[in-house]
């Protein structure tokens, strides 16, 4: 027995300094020491939690409902529970997620015994009708339209903007199976199984409940991160922009009811790879400096959470700051923002939708070109339609954010949907690249086409939440139109045109390292320009702003996504120089710039006019080492309707289980104990009496 | 699995021993300073046996004869090192009565000698609980309980406890009866000692057998039991004889 097992152990260990590898049968693996028995005993379960954040008026997210951790035996939620018995951690299968929460959130009686709660992610998802835990219309509030009722998520319940004073946790993919190891089939003898869960927030810690408080109290930090914007071809620093700006914007961030498990494949990534692309495309054009407009590309973060990114780039502009030197807000003429396009694939080809907004004019001009774009495609058949007009207006996108500041703007979203998101996941978890359920294409495809969705097979042999040829078929039609858009009124050269040609194979690498964990961002295209600092998984979080807010071009704290986009976009808009110098920092030429600075071989320096612009909320000011609150500016109607989203700050997180005995357990091996020690005391005294009588017997 | 387990388990493991310490051992001194030197001395033989068989360990079967051939080796060496052990103490027994005829005081009596194979027989009971129970004890305290696979039915813990306990009362009584064994010559103790240990050992192996703890532990307390009425019939048997002849010169 183990006993055994443990003296041969123990006597090994007592005279070799290497470890034995046990575990030759699996199930039973031989334990060596007693840090190898905590191990066996303490199941720590890889897991992604929901933590707690706050806005002006409150809280939402999850906690832990006091300074210490929280463990109650688990219970796995069945479909005709009325109530809980004890406080217990509730254990749930994803498609019970949405009628769970909207239950405790209204249910006092039920809420009261949910102690903790684990997600468990179904191996074959059987949401056919979708799941988002976002709002049925997302941000609302910034919309320059008043019709705040239209629904354009439809399977939206809003359960993540709902507080919760329990933790919950999703568990991870590899830990479903010490999961059905440990839970059985409802198995409630003792020894009971129990998760303890450690989701100290320092908001409930120190009791500030909202962000000016805990920002007051440094408690949180605010939510934000580094939006990039690069011009093609490089602006001329010393002379000041006179062309008018064809700006192309595509956001970078997602949320989602598990901090970091927001991958936002469909919305907005697909969007940022269509863009990423049709940079590349428009790079191999020679003889952009002679067209009539300037082709500006940005990539903006913190749009979910109150377009922190687009709201701050405008302020940014209006103040001339450094990080927009080059820009002027009065000269960008049109704005094309590329949304969620990676499911446009319809019978015969693809399908994208024009969202305008502004001003007529303008709008018909960015119309016509995608038109035309669409025509000189041919017969790769992507079509584009101006979509319905019985939508209240532009769909939830940055292009919101720049109307609501400046009227006379003019912009259209690009999106794969028409009067609601075909997103069927948006701001889910479950917005991935890969969905374990296998789905046969029944349609009728093209032969270009059939080797993109076969190849895509191979890489993933599932529906994939994101499709490649609907984000290259997006790219392509983009190029085109900011292409013609650029050209202005002078003629169009076609040949140009239709050199203008998407790669296919970067759209895959894309998908793979920026929404998927297998190559993620340990892929080679990734792997050129940084060395990614937190993992192979890409979170597209939002995150908190650690820095101290300054001009500086070399943030400290700029995360993954944010720097490659950089580098990337540095590189695809760069006019090398000769002669490439090897750098890490600075550039002996003024307005070069080091791409690749942080790959062991150094980087390069090029021209590229690509600077990083911070994202966080306009109604905040770093003062004096602590975030203030501003009062909202009267004159910009988006500042008294921004939440202001902190995330409070944490210390540890993590989730274990492990079996209890029950306390009449305890209570009887103590017994037991003292009984044994008595009882043997006994005897020896009686035992002693007796043979002192034998012995003084004469 | 708390700390009131935790200090149940301990209690469970070594009740007897502290029982025996404190009321027999603790007040002469020369009986701890004999169960610290025989405690390190049954230390000294499992490290000589470790070192014999570092080649061959781990043992990677899952058949139980390999386990046995170790144990039969390890108890063989150990009930030698036991002759060794009373050779010692003979000759320590002999030095401590030629001192006492020097200065005139009285020789070991009988109950001395059998006081000092008692703590002997503790010091390796004693080693024996520390090392295989008490020192896997820490997590015990802790609030998770921990089965093996092999034995869903009772907790690791608490099978670790009754087997030290075992053990204990084995080792202690163990060295009462060998002693007297040799002394006085007689083949059937002799021989008892060295079965009763093999056999200890010998049903330990059940455990490894899936639920087999629970035919194994309640047969190491009937061996345990056997030891213990064995020794206290031989003790009373000894006694009273010994007084016998004692009165009747």
């Amino acid at each position: 027995m183990a006993r055994v097992r443990v003296f041969l152990a123990v006597l090994f260990l007592l005279f070799t300094s290497s470890p034995v590898h046990g575990a030759d049968n699996g199930s039973d693996s031989v334990l060596e020491s007693v840090p190898d028995l905590e191990k066996a005993m303490y199941l720590n379960l890889k897991s992604y939690p929901c933590v707690r954040l706050l806005n002006l008026l409150g809280e939402i997210g999850c906690s832990n409902p006091g300074n210490d951790k929280i463990s109650a035996p688990i219970v796995r939620l069945k479909s005709g529970t009325i109530s809980l018995a004890r406080p217990s951690t509730v254990l749930l299968q994803e498609e019970q997620m949405q009628d769970f929460f909207l239950r405790v959130s209204g249910d006092m009686e039920f809420s009261k015994n949910v102690a903790g709660v684990l997600v468990e992610p179904s191996e074959t998802v059987n949401m056919s009708s979708g799941f988002s835990p976002a709002d049925k219309f997302p941000q609302s509030a910034f919309a320059p339209y008043s019709n705040t009722s239209y629904e354009w998520n439809l399977p939206g319940s809003g359960i993540m903007w709902n507080k919760y004073d329990f933790p919950v946790f999703l568990l991870a993919e590899e830990s479903i199976s010490t999961l059905k190891e440990i839970v059985g089939e409802g198995n409630e003898a003792s020894p009971e199984n129990v998760a303890e869960f450690d989701l100290v927030m320092q908001t409930t810690k120190l009791g500030t409940h909202d962000s000016e408080t805990c920002l007051k109290d440094q408690t949180c930090l605010p939510l934000g991160g580094y939006s990039v914007w690069s011009s093609l071809p490089p602006i001329n620093i010393s002379s000041t922009v006179t062309k008018p700006i064809v700006f192309a914007v595509a956001s970078f961030d997602s949320a989602s009811f598990f901090r970091d498990r927001s991958l936002g494949a469909d919305s907005p990534i697909s969007g940022l790879i269509a863009l990423l692309t049709a940079v590349d495309a428009l790079s191999h054009v020679n003889h952009l400096k002679n067209l009539k407009k300037q082709l500006v590309f940005a990539v903006l973060t913190g749009e979910a959470w109150g377009y922190l990114g687009s709201r701050k780039f405008l302020q940014e502009l209006d103040l001339g700051s450094d990080s927009i030197r080059g820009l002027s807000s009065s000269m960008i003429e049109q704005i094309v923002e590329i949304g969620s396009v990676g499911q446009s694939l319809g019978k015969g080809g693809t399908l994208f939708y024009a969202h305008a907004g502004g001003e007529s004019s303008g709008t018909k001009v960015i119309l016509k070109a995608l038109e035309d774009a669409s025509e000189s495609l041919g017969s790769d058949n992507v079509k584009v339609k101006k979509a319905s007009s019985m939508n209240p207006g532009i769909p939830p996108s940055s292009l919101m954010a720049f109307l609501r500041k400046n009227t006379s703007a003019s912009g259209i979203v690009l999106g794969d949907f028409d009067s609601a998101f075909s997103n069927k996941f948006y701001h889910s978890h479950l917005d991935n690249a890969c969905k374990l359920k296998i789905f046969f294409f029944k349609r009728k495809i093209t032969k270009k086409m059939f080797f993109l969705h076969f190849y895509q097979v191979i890489f993933c042999s599932t529906t994939a939440n994101i499709k490649t040829s609907s984000v290259a078929a997006a790219a392509a039609l983009v190029a085109r139109a900011l292409y013609i858009i650029a050209n202005g009124d002078a003629t169009l050269d076609l040949m140009a045109l239709n050199d203008i040609k998407v790669n296919v194979s970067l759209v895959e690498e894309l998908v793979g390292c920026l929404v998927t964990c297998e190559p993620g961002l340990s892929c080679e295209l990734v792997g050129r320009y940084i060395s990614p600092s937190n993992g192979d998984c890409p979170s597209h979080y939002v995150g908190v702003f650690q820095d101290t807010p300054s001009a500086s071009q070399k943030p400290s704290y700029v995360d993954d996504t944010s720097r490659f986009l950089w580098n990337f976009l540095a590189d695809m808009t760069s006019a090398t120089r000769d002669g490439t110098d090897s750098c890490t920092g600075d550039c002996s030429n003024v307005g070069d710039v080091c791409i690749g600075s942080e790959t062991e071989g150094g980087g390069k320096c090029v021209i590229s006019t690509t600077r990083y612009v911070p994202a966080y909320s306009t109604r905040l000011k770093y003062e004096n080492n602590i975030w203030h609150v501003l009062p909202a500016n009267p004159s910009d109607p988006m500042e008294s309707v921004d939440p202001v989203w902190t995330e409070s700050y944490w210390n540890t997180i993590g989730l274990r289980v492990y079996k209890v005995e029950s306390p009449l357990y305890d209570r009887l091996v103590l017994a037991g104990g003292v009984f044994v020690t008595f009882a043997s005391y006994l005897a020896v005294v009686i035992a002693r009496t007796q043979l002192a009588k034998v012995v003084k017997r004469d | 699995m708390t700390v009131a387990a935790g200090v149940g388990y301990v209690l469970i493991a070594l009740g007897p021993a502290l029982s025996l310490f404190a009321s027999v051992i603790a007040k002469k001194p020369f009986l701890i300073l004999t169960l610290l030197s025989s405690t390190l001395f049954w230390l000294i033989s499992l490290i000589i046996l470790a070192g014999a068989w570092r080649a061959f360990l781990p043992v990677k079967s899952t058949e139980l004869w390999p386990y046995s051939i170790l144990i039969l080796t390890s108890v063989g060496f150990q009930e030698g090192i036991r002759i060794g052990f009373w050779r010692l103490f003979k000759k320590m027994e002999d030095m401590l009565n030629a001192f006492a005829d020097r200065v005139s005081k009285p020789r070991l009596f009988l109950t001395d000698k059998m006081l000092l194979a008692l703590a002997g027989g503790l010091g390796h009971g004693l080693a024996h609980a520390v090392f295989f129970c008490l020192s896997l004890l820490t997590p015990a305290f802790g609030p998770a309980t921990f089965y093996v696979d092999k034995c869903p039915s009772i907790p690791f813990f608490l099978i670790s406890a009754i087997i030290a306990l075992g053990f204990v009362i084995i080792h202690t009584f163990s060295m009462v009866i060998a002693f007297n064994g040799y002394t006085e010559g007689k083949r059937k103790d002799q021989i008892f000692v060295p079965f009763a240990h093999l056999i200890a050992a010998l049903i330990t192996l059940i455990n490894l057998v899936p639920g087999g703890c629970n035919i194994g532990l309640p047969l190491l307390c009937i061996m345990a039991g056997t030891t213990l009425y064995y020794s206290w019939q031989l003790v009373w048997r000894r006694l009273t004889e010994h007084q016998t002849t004692r009165s009747s010169d």
